[in-house]
């Protein structure tokens, strides 16, 4: 227990406060920074309409994509969860995992044959004579929350799925023993009970969200701006630490203050 | 006769001696660079670094990273006793940035044959030239009838829609944009106007890189834009359908080439590096391969692909060195800007 607190406390933290400390010097493009006290950096960010419209621009973006995996991924992670073989449930599990071998990268340069201009949706549309000329997906926020969505559905399904174990089968049986339908057993008792489930794959993905950086560069394209890019850009591609600093740490409170708040929230509702 | 601590102590000394020398032997032949990774390393070794060092005896250490992790790095390194690397390779943009930081040292070419050369327009004290391009007009024939001759024709209404850009070249496209605007690439207003203008025209396309600018040509998604004259002929080799036209205005320079750290551990073996990155057979071998031109005069380029990599006397006159200087502090508002406003 000791050792692992010692290793996060100084591979995770001690980065951490070194980030904070840069955040509040001041960016010199000839020395990289100036080592003051200042506040300069999250003045501007939160003074400035076009980051905080970034900000809020993730933080929709990442809403999204984790609604429509939690929508999407709960029947799936049901379905696998009372899948009578056992065979067919590892079958399923592997193939949910499966997109995870590959590289975010990977699957996002997939998305971008599928949704280019000359890519099989196109192609498809314009066989049909749907379409007479392309038509811009790529390098749009749709293609982006349709890009998020498939990285972070395996995680939404897995998470959801290893709750949905933990709830008896012989609940279902009583609620449908005492007249309710399917659905309202779904609604009633099921649900209910996998909130625990739903607030730790809204969380997982929604963190995920926010942080993104290989799915927005790649499927949104240079006018879609999002955190994460916005941060490895002050940082690697202008030297602008302090800045870059900023961004990184206004990113991480907001994704950790709506995930604390939303899971608080789930839980009161429904505990 | 020898006692068995003095017996001990003999050997651990001979040891020590041994490892000291072996060392010392081994640093004299190692040299550790640092490069780009991909093509560009791929064919630094097959050019220069296999045939011309490694075939000698000489042991290249390979560090392969982006440039701005070289750039952090060789910075981070300048307090340090002593250096991880010998030389660096860099764009003359990253080499003034680290050079501003005092991490690379002035070069004494005297003591590389090979630089007796060196196209003075790109040469300066603390960085070796070894290729360069110029920011020039790629256009596709099929659409674009009349070669453009001005940087003006990528403001042309009839290429509405069809214009594209490169947001990582955000830089590049300023300095057009001012150069065609005053005469000069850094008058930074003069370019905000200019490319809102273009904006407005033309709504050019942004792509995030050489590559999906050039599935943007192949797609016939855009018709027009600007680009390095090497990338264009690698376009045209790889099949895709454009030609390069160079501007009546003139051509920013964009320059690749080394620098040595001032932490350097082998200095000495660092100038043999470096003087064989100027080997007239290599670099010319080099060059037909990556489209860029030699920094070397001595390095001459056969047939028809010597032509067009290479410059005309009187595109020489017209070759523009940017003040990188300027552009080093400028690069944090201008990428503001860009993203704020243009793209």
């Amino acid at each position: 227990m000791f050792p692992a607190l010692l290793l996060v406390a100084v591979f995770l933290l001690a980065p951490l406060g070194l980030i904070l400390r840069f955040s509040l010097d001041v960016y010199d493009p000839s020395t990289l920074m100036k080592g003051v006290f200042a506040l300069d950096n999250y003045v501007k960010l939160l003074k400035d309409d076009f980051y905080t419209g970034v900000l809020i621009f993730t933080a929709q973006i990442a809403a999204m994509s984790t609604a429509i995996c939690l929508v999407l991924g709960y029947p799936v992670a049901y379905f696998i969860s009372r899948s009578p073989s056992e065979k067919l449930r590892s079958i399923l599990i592997i193939l949910t995992v499966l997109p995870l071998l590959m590289g975010n990268a990977v699957r996002s340069a997939a998305w971008m044959v599928v949704m280019g201009s000359n890519g099989m949706i196109n192609g498809l549309l314009l066989a049909l004579g749907v379409i007479s000329e392309p038509i811009k997906i790529l390098y749009t926020p749709t293609a982006v929350v349709v890009g998020l969505v498939s990285v972070l559905m395996p995680f939404a399904i897995i998470t959801l799925q290893s709750v949905l174990d933990s709830i008896p089968v012989s609940l279902e049986e009583a609620g449908r023993s005492l007249g309710y339908s399917p659905l309202r057993t779904m609604v009633a008792v099921v649900m209910p009970l996998s909130i625990p489930g739903i607030v730790a794959a809204g969380a997982i993905c929604f963190c995920l969200a926010m942080n993104a950086y290989a799915t927005p560069v790649l499927i949104g394209g240079p006018s879609v701006h999002m955190m994460g890019p916005l941060v490895f850009q002050q940082i690697s591609k202008v030297g602008n630490w302090p800045f870059g600093s900023a961004l990184a740490w206004v990113l991480m409170t907001v994704t950790l203050v709506m995930t604390i708040v939303s899971a608080t929230y789930l839980n009161r509702k429904y505990f | 006769m020898m006692k068995r601590r003095q017996f001990i102590g003999a050997g651990a000394a001979l040891a020590a001696v041994g490892m000291v020398s072996g060392r010392a032997f081994a640093q004299n032949k190692q040299i550790v660079i640092s490069n780009w990774g991909g093509d560009w390393n791929d064919r630094t070794v097959k050019f220069i670094e296999a045939p011309l060092l490694e075939s000698k005896g000489w042991k290249i250490v390979r560090d392969l990273n982006t440039a701005p992790q070289r750039r952090t790095k060789l910075v981070a390194e300048k307090n340090l006793p002593r250096g991880s690397l010998d030389v660096a390779h860099l764009s003359i943009s990253d080499a003034v940035y680290v050079h501003n930081n005092g991490a690379i040292a002035n070069i004494d070419f005297k003591k590389m044959p090979n630089a007796s050369d060196l196209v003075p327009e790109i040469t300066t004290p603390f960085f070796l030239p070894w290729l360069y391009s110029t920011w020039e007009i790629v256009y596709n024939p099929a659409h674009v009838k009349t070669a453009p001759t001005s940087l003006a024709e990528l403001w042309n209404p009839a290429y509405a829609g069809r214009v594209g850009v490169t947001n990582q070249h955000y830089q590049d496209y300023i300095q057009m944009a001012s150069l065609l605007a005053t005469g000069k690439l850094h008058d930074f207003e003069a370019a905000k106007k200019k490319l809102l203008e273009l904006k407005r025209i033309n709504k050019p396309r942004v792509y995030e890189s050489h590559q999906q600018i050039a599935a943007g040509f192949k797609a016939g998604e855009i018709w027009i834009a600007c680009n390095y004259r090497a990338r264009a002929l690698q376009f045209q080799h790889d099949g895709i359908p454009v030609e390069v036209a160079f501007p009546q205005e003139g051509a920013a320079l964009q320059t690749f080439g080394a620098v040595l750290p001032k932490k350097a551990s082998n200095k000495e073996g660092a100038y043999v590096y470096m003087n064989a990155l100027l080997d007239p057979k290599g670099l010319a071998e080099l060059c037909q391969a990556n489209f860029y031109s030699p920094a070397s005069n001595k390095v001459e380029l056969p047939g028809e692909l010597g032509k067009k990599i290479s410059h005309t006397p009187a595109q020489r006159k017209k070759l523009i060195p940017p003040d990188f200087d300027w552009l080093s502090k400028h690069d944090a508002a201008q990428l503001e800007w860009w993203n704020k406003e243009f793209v």
